[in-house]
């Protein structure tokens, strides 16, 4: 499992799962040094399709933590204000980044993925009906 | 200027934030959650024009003013202010949206095809009193909609290719600009330098997307209706979800920090440009959140700020200055505030001519 997989499905999946889910790991992984757990923004640039140009669409509310265990640093951030979900998934992060517990980390992380990846599909069949072909007369 | 000093205004002012709580009811998170999920609309406004993509607190901005737009905004950029800026996201790209609604009144067979995607633009514009009457919500009378294949949700998960590159690869607009990648952190910012004119394209743009809605549409449809110099068509009509895509500050490894609501717009016009130029003229403007109105008019808008001459009210400077949501309602609204010294100055004056003989 790469580090891109467990960010970016972590940071979208059910926040209570994955505090639950780190919440088991703490023990192992102490000493935990929170290097920086806080809100903050991130800029998000678009590029315009007239002249290819890129410019700054507005800012996005995030949750940011960074950790460091014997061995390892962790990182996460993830939309909205829950410090405590970005601090579960940084110690995540540090831990398979450790090695602990890989197999288990990517089990979740897989299993994660799965739920978030049948709700598109779902969604994905509700937009795919409203599909139209036009015609002119 | 002269300020006045008020005294004896404090039980008054606590009085009347409780009738405005005793009117409106209470805030409850209750309240700020029906709010994000009901009227996600709305709330995108918010966001758009607060500049800030946060859901929960655009909701919790509406609830806490009664739903006063303006008020609503000026919370969130008051709380985005609070707010350090820790990181730059790569930029977003149109064929990498996941896509909801694309729609283009200019060709009828778009690559990818038309998606219609969640609209009421089809629909009876009738109010259903039958959901008062019977107490019933929509959604309660909502039958499950009919189970599709993966074959066709697979077509949808494709990229939808923009109408724009088929425009290009048949040579009826400007090609594109080589450009080097450019540094996300190093661009032109609204926020933090003032504006000059003529504007950065990266400005005009970064103002659009957080301009007030009706200044946009009130400009825009003065365009519309015949003060502008062109008369476009909704080229490409773009609701969807974007990632936002960060860094790992250790490993460099991008991944995504969640998906975040947006839309644009893609104006087109025939040239009237100069011999050999090619023949479409577009016209682009996005902003956070999903809301149709501003992106067509702000296109149209973009447009007709880059043609030469024009009309006053599409001017650049006009442009963007006097659709800066919370200036225009600030300084609108200020002229509530005590001008007593000032119109007290005026009276005197009045009173002074009219014992002389003067006019003013």
């Amino acid at each position: 499992m790469d580090q891109h997989l467990l960010l970016s499905t972590l940071a979208r999946a059910n926040a209570n799962a994955v505090k639950a889910f780190a919440e088991d790991f703490i023990p192992d992984l102490e000493p935990i040094t929170v290097v920086v757990n806080r809100t903050g923004l991130a800029m998000l640039p678009m590029e315009e399709t007239v002249s290819g140009e890129t410019f700054y669409l507005g800012e996005v509310l995030l949750s940011e933590a960074h950790v460091q265990i014997s061995g390892a640093e962790g990182y996460a951030a993830c939309l909205g204000r829950d410090l405590e979900q970005a601090l579960a998934i940084a110690l995540l992060d540090a831990a398979y980044a450790a090695g602990h517990n890989r197999a288990r980390i990517a089990a979740f992380v897989d299993s994660q993925a799965a739920a978030l990846d049948s709700a598109d599909a779902v969604f994905g069949q509700q937009v795919e009906q409203t599909r139209v072909e036009l015609e002119t007369f | 200027m002269a300020y006045v000093a008020a005294r004896g205004g404090e039980q008054a002012i606590a009085a009347a934030e409780e009738l405005h709580t005793t009117l409106n009811g209470p805030l409850s998170a209750v309240l700020v959650q029906s709010i994000e999920r009901h009227l996600p609309y709305l709330v995108d406004r918010v966001m758009g024009e607060g500049s800030l993509y946060a859901p929960d607190l655009a909701a919790l901005a509406l609830a806490q003013t009664g739903g006063d737009l303006y008020e609503a905004v000026l919370l969130l950029r008051a709380y985005r202010s609070t707010q350090p800026r820790i990181t730059y996201a790569l930029p977003v790209r149109q064929s990498e949206l996941r896509t909801v609604r694309r729609i283009s009144a200019a060709f009828k067979d778009i690559p990818g095809g038309q998606i219609l995607g969640p609209s009421l633009d089809y629909s009876h514009r009738l109010l259903r009193l039958d959901v008062l009457d019977d107490a019933l919500s929509i959604e309660d009378r909502k039958e499950e909609p009919p189970a599709l294949s993966i074959e066709r949700c697979s077509m949808l998960n494709a990229p939808l290719p923009a109408v724009a590159d088929w425009q290009r690869e048949n040579g009826l607009l400007a090609p594109l600009p080589d450009r080097d990648p450019c540094d996300p952190s190093a661009l032109p910012d609204v926020t933090r330098e003032p504006i000059s004119f003529p504007a950065p394209r990266a400005h005009r743009l970064q103002s659009l997307a957080r301009a007030d809605t009706g200044g946009v549409l009130a400009l825009g449809y003065a365009s519309m209706r015949g003060y502008g110099m062109s008369h476009p068509t909704v080229n490409e009509l773009r609701l969807g979800y974007a990632e936002v895509t960060l860094r790992h500050p250790v490993t460099g490894v991008a991944f995504s920090a969640g998906r975040v609501r947006v839309s644009q717009a893609e104006i087109v016009d025939t040239g009237a440009g100069a011999p050999g130029d090619a023949p479409l003229r577009l016209g682009f403007t996005a902003t956070i959140g999903w809301n149709e109105v501003k992106t067509i008019a702000g296109a149209m808008l973009d447009l007709e700020m880059s043609a030469p001459n024009p009309h006053p009210a599409h001017q650049e400077e006009f442009v963007l200055y006097h659709t800066e949501p919370v200036e225009s309602s600030g300084f609108c609204i200020h002229y509530k505030l005590p001008h007593y010294v000032t119109f007290g100055s005026a009276l005197d004056n009045l009173r002074k001519a009219a014992k002389t003989g003067e006019t003013l």
